[in-house]
């Protein structure tokens, strides 16, 4: 695949508002930099070739040649992506003495084991500012929990991911959503071909996301309705709840209807095929009907050590995933994927060819398949 | 000692037009000198400071033109002789005191000096001084050589003492910057008493009021005073002619085109056939003396600078006397043979002059205009304007140029009078999108700052240099703090005046005469007006740019940072290290995806250089001032420093 550089990312991606803030771009040279949930290029680079533009998940993401590399087979469009196991989890009791966790608790527990055990040297996590996401590397198990709300808001996380490689962490585990896992897996991949390359990630943890929130149009929408100093937590129940909950000081929660908080989503995730982080080691989300667990996806044999483990270790407890569930999952994963893929396809950045750039790639047969 | 206080009459020294000005200025027994400091007028008040004890006067840096013309009329008006200088835009700004000053009137003499910029070598305008003489009516006179802006110096207060107006004498680049040799004449023993008198007869301009009303009646007399100097305009020394009595071309000129008049007649040969009157006196035009040199041909050539000031003047006066001279044919401005934007020089002066004596002349042959074209773009290095090395400016916009684009919402600054006005340049990135007057930059962002309820929604910052905000950013502040303007202020703070070679300004603790002064605080003034301010050093990159981010996200009202660094070539810092720089070659990225020379593609300290061939970073340890900033935006940690 013919790799551009950042004159072409800004064509493609940021001015054409494809951008989601990821953070794959930021710091990775004195260019591209995160502020308030957008990404700036302070300076034009004049080289042809960049990693900006080939790590970029919305940039000519070649899912046939990611699934080659990292499940050894083709993309079959599988609205679940490649898995060796689906259950369904919570902390386990080691973990549930520390703290208090959205859903299940699942992440926390699985990134505070793999630090305590050496799995991976440090993790890659997004905290947050009053309601600014602010990514983190932490190092300790205790800084974990720290970081554990959900956010709701894009948040430019590999920007910490790229600085800790750059400061020679290796093993780094990382948490993010479906684009910077699909971020992290083209990294990974080594596309510019650079000499002495090595994998910096010990973990891969993806979550779930249908969406997420413009951080600026976000913060404008709650600043009018709340003092933002004031907010403790945000929450979106799983389904069918649709609101979104602000808990502020003094125990009072707002309820906002979800169908208010959903124009405030960016056009470029309509165009996400991903909801379940398909090249990650493990994913994780909420489980509907269940507050109290989470879906756990397993994908790779590094993800299943590290679930073996936390179990062993009393860090995780998991069950079997409900059927009605899993086939409630398959159903809104692969709706997502249709949705995006036919809207990429009538734009006309799908497969493109002539030389013209492509938002991805995948088989046309798979692509007939999915969109059918 | 200075040359300037020789006292010893006869005695020649190699002066350059500014200090001949001054001696001029000496020999007239001078008293007060103030200006604001702007090219190429400086080196006046700059001369008079350093002899001001020995000489017993007073001089200062006014904080603005206005002020200073005020404090020279002053000086006047208690029958001190003073003078007052400024380049060319400084007059507009002392206008409305001049105008009302012509009315009022003068006492003891007083010259007021604007030097042009023709050709805005060091400007970004090539405003006209001159026609501000004709539009409040006083006499202009303009020295043709060295020797004569001494002269014409000390004759403009006789002048002025004469008339009891105040007298422009204009000068241009070419007039101060250039030195030539002149002759001294002696400095005045006198002492005189200062005392404002004014309880004489309410219209008695020596000792009753001093003002331009009743106007009718004052300006009656001011019109007396111009005709009384056009009367002693037609014997003025200073107007001279030179060449054949019955010419075929008669050359009228002016100030340093004089000089490029002679030489082109002499290129030319035609020292027979063309006739120079060069003007000294050159508003009001004296008729008699026009009169007597207009008969003697019918082909007329004003050769000036810039705009048809003469040009224009001649003509009217031609027409006037048209039935006793005759029909002119007039070449010029008007007509083409000269250009009208630009300064002249000997070369263009000679092909305009042969076009009309229909020789056939080319000042350079056409193969060698080629092949020196060729050179100076394909082999000449491009030099761009830019800061010097360790200049707090470069570091200023960049952080203020990263602050915009990291904001995202188009935010833009409007530019103001400075060094820093090249950050229009990429040399500070681009980042100024408006540069008018000295002030404006405020004005300008005031009034932006107030378009919110159009739908306006930018950023706007303005950015003002220190004596800058001192000279006029000050009333444009207080209408936007006043008016609820909402806008970012960067006070780029460099401790002087330092585009004008380092003149003090009100900021500073010594005047124009090393004496200790009350420094006013800028950064107290603004929290006294009711800015929100801050106080950063720009050398802190980081720290600057969060702080920019958060002032212009701040939506309520005027902020103001002031960004204080001294400037690398200030006395106090000049060769004076803060830092050992030194590049880790191994670790230099270079080219590379993860750099692609930031350093010396983007950030450019002339201390920085690209090497080439073993494409790595060098530190020209020559030029470096150590000022350490370049190692912050490394972004591999490859430029290192060590305090020193």
């Amino acid at each position: 695949m013919k790799i551009y550089g950042s004159k072409e990312l800004v064509e493609d991606v940021i001015s054409r508002d494809m951008c989601i803030g990821c953070g794959a771009c930021n710091f990775l040279c004195p260019y591209f930099r995160p502020y308030r949930g957008k990404v700036a290029m302070l300076f034009p680079c004049d080289l042809d070739k960049g990693r900006c533009w080939a790590y970029c998940p919305k940039a000519e993401v070649d899912l046939e040649e990611l699934s080659k590399i990292f499940y050894g087979k083709a993309y079959e469009g599988d609205p679940l992506g490649s898995y060796e196991e689906i259950r369904i989890s919570r902390a386990g009791p080691r973990m549930m003495a520390k703290g208090d966790f959205q859903a299940g608790g699942t992440v926390s527990s699985i990134v505070s084991l793999a630090l305590k055990k050496g799995y991976i040297s440090s993790a890659v996590l997004t905290d947050r500012k009053g309601i600014l996401p602010v990514p983190r590397i932490v190092t300790r198990p205790e800084e974990v929990l720290e970081c554990s709300t959900s956010k709701y808001t894009a948040a430019p996380t590999l920007s910490a991911f790229n600085q800790a490689v750059k400061d020679g962490y290796r093993n780094i585990g990382v948490v993010g959503t479906p684009c910077q896992v699909l971020a992290v897996a083209q990294m990974r991949t080594n596309p510019m071909e650079d000499e002495g390359f090595e994998d910096p990630t010990g973990l891969v943890l993806g979550l779930f996301c249908t969406w997420a929130l413009d951080y600026r149009a976000f913060e404008e929408f709650i600043t009018s309705r709340v003092d933002v100093s004031s907010i403790r937590k945000v929450d979106i129940p799983p389904p069918p709840a649709e609101i979104m909950e602000v808990y502020t000081d003094g125990g009072a929660k707002m309820e906002i209807p979800l169908d208010e908080v959903r124009k405030l989503v960016p056009e470029t995730c309509t165009y996400c095929t991903d909801m379940t982080s398909e090249f990650a080691d493990i994913s994780v989300g909420v489980l509907e009907g269940r507050p109290d667990m989470n879906t756990l996806i397993i994908r790779t044999q590094r993800g299943k050590d590290i679930v073996d483990e936390a179990i062993k270790e009393g860090y995780l407890v998991v069950e079997e995933m409900p059927k009605k569930n899993l086939e409630h999952l398959r159903w809104a994963a692969g709706n997502k994927k249709k949705r995006a893929l036919v809207k990429a396809r009538d734009a006309g950045i799908v497969n493109t060819s002539d030389g013209k750039r492509s938002l991805l790639r995948l088989a046309p047969k798979t692509l007939e398949a999915i969109i059918a | 000692m200075s040359n300037l206080m020789d006292n010893r009459k006869g005695r020649q020294h190699l002066l350059m037009g500014n200090e001949a000005i001054a001696r001029g200025a000496l020999e007239a027994g001078v008293k007060v000198a103030a200006g604001y400091p702007g090219t190429p007028s400086s080196e006046i008040v700059e001369s008079l400071s350093r002899v001001a004890k020995e000489a017993n006067m007073y001089v200062e840096w006014s904080a603005n033109e206005k002020v200073a013309m005020e404090v020279a009329a002053a000086a006047s008006f208690a029958g001190l002789r003073s003078m007052c200088t400024m380049k060319q835009n400084g007059v507009n700004v002392a206008s409305d005191f001049l105008l009302h000053l012509a009315g009022s009137g003068t006492r003891a003499g007083m010259v007021i000096v604007p030097c042009d910029d023709p050709g805005a070598l060091s400007s970004i305008n090539e405003g006209e001084s001159r026609y501000f003489a004709r539009l409040v009516e006083i006499p202009l006179i303009e020295p043709g050589d060295f020797q004569e802006a001494k002269d014409m110096t000390k004759w403009a207060y006789e002048l002025s003492e004469e008339i009891r107006n105040v007298v422009m004498l204009r000068s241009v680049t070419r007039m101060s910057h250039a030195s030539g040799n002149v002759r001294f004449d002696t400095l005045p023993r006198d002492n005189v008493k200062a005392m404002f008198k004014f309880d004489g007869f309410i219209l008695d301009q020596m000792e009753g009021l001093v003002i331009s009303a009743p106007v009718d009646y004052k300006h009656a007399q001011q019109q007396e005073k111009i005709k009384k100097a056009r009367e002693i305009f037609e014997e003025c020394p200073f107007n001279t002619y030179t060449g054949p009595d019955r010419p075929e071309l008669l050359v009228i000129t002016s100030s340093a085109c004089n000089l490029y008049a002679k030489e082109a007649i002499e290129i030319l040969g035609l020292e027979d056939r063309v006739g120079l009157l060069k003007l000294g006196t050159t508003w009001p035009l004296p008729p008699n003396l026009m009169k007597k040199y207009l008969s003697m041909t019918d082909r007329v050539m004003v050769i000036e600078e810039v705009l048809p000031f003469l040009e224009e003047n001649v003509k009217v006066i031609a027409a006037e006397m048209a039935s006793d001279i005759g029909i002119k044919r007039f070449y010029g401005k008007n007509d083409a043979t000269l250009p009208m934007v630009g300064e002249l020089n000997p070369d263009i002066v000679v092909s305009g002059m042969s076009r009309v004596m229909g020789i056939d002349y080319k000042p350079v042959p056409d193969d060698y205009a080629q092949k020196a074209q060729l050179y100076a773009t394909t082999k000449s290095p491009n030099r761009e304007l830019t800061f010097c090395p360790g200049c707090p400016h470069r570091a200023s916009f960049w952080s203020i140029h990263n602050a915009i684009e990291l904001d995202g919402r188009k935010g833009f600054v409007c530019g103001d009078i400075g060094c820093y006005t090249m950050a229009l340049l990429p040399c500070g990135f681009s980042t100024l999108k408006t540069v008018h007057a000295m002030g404006s930059g405020t004005g300008l962002a005031s009034g932006f700052g107030k378009l919110g309820q159009f739908g306006f929604d930018q950023p706007v910052l303005a950015v003002s240099g220190d004596s800058t905000f001192f000279h006029t950013t000050i009333p444009a502040l207080i209408n936007a703090i006043h008016n609820r303007s909402n806008l970012t202020l960067v006070v780029l703070d460099n401790s002087g005046t330092a585009m004008t070679g380092f003149q003090p300004h009100p900021g500073l603790e010594k005047n124009a005469m090393g004496e200790e002064v009350p420094a006013i605080d800028i950064a107290g003034v603004c929290r006294a007006m009711g800015a929100r301010v801050e106080v950063r050093d720009p050398f802190d990159l980081e720290e600057t740019r969060n702080t920019l981010n958060e002032l212009m996200e701040d939506e309520k009202g005027v902020k103001v940072l002031v960004l204080r660094q001294m400037c690398a070539l200030s006395p106090e810092k000049k060769a004076k290290k803060r830092y050992e720089m030194s590049i880790d070659e191994e670790i230099c990225i270079g080219e590379n995806c993860g750099c692609d020379r930031v350093c010396t593609r983007v950030f450019r300290c002339p201390g920085l250089v690209w090497d080439k061939e073993r494409k790595v970073t060098r530190i020209d340890e020559v030029i470096c001032t150590g000022c350490g900033v370049c190692a912050d935006i490394c972004p591999a940690g490859a430029i290192k420093r060590k305090e020193v």
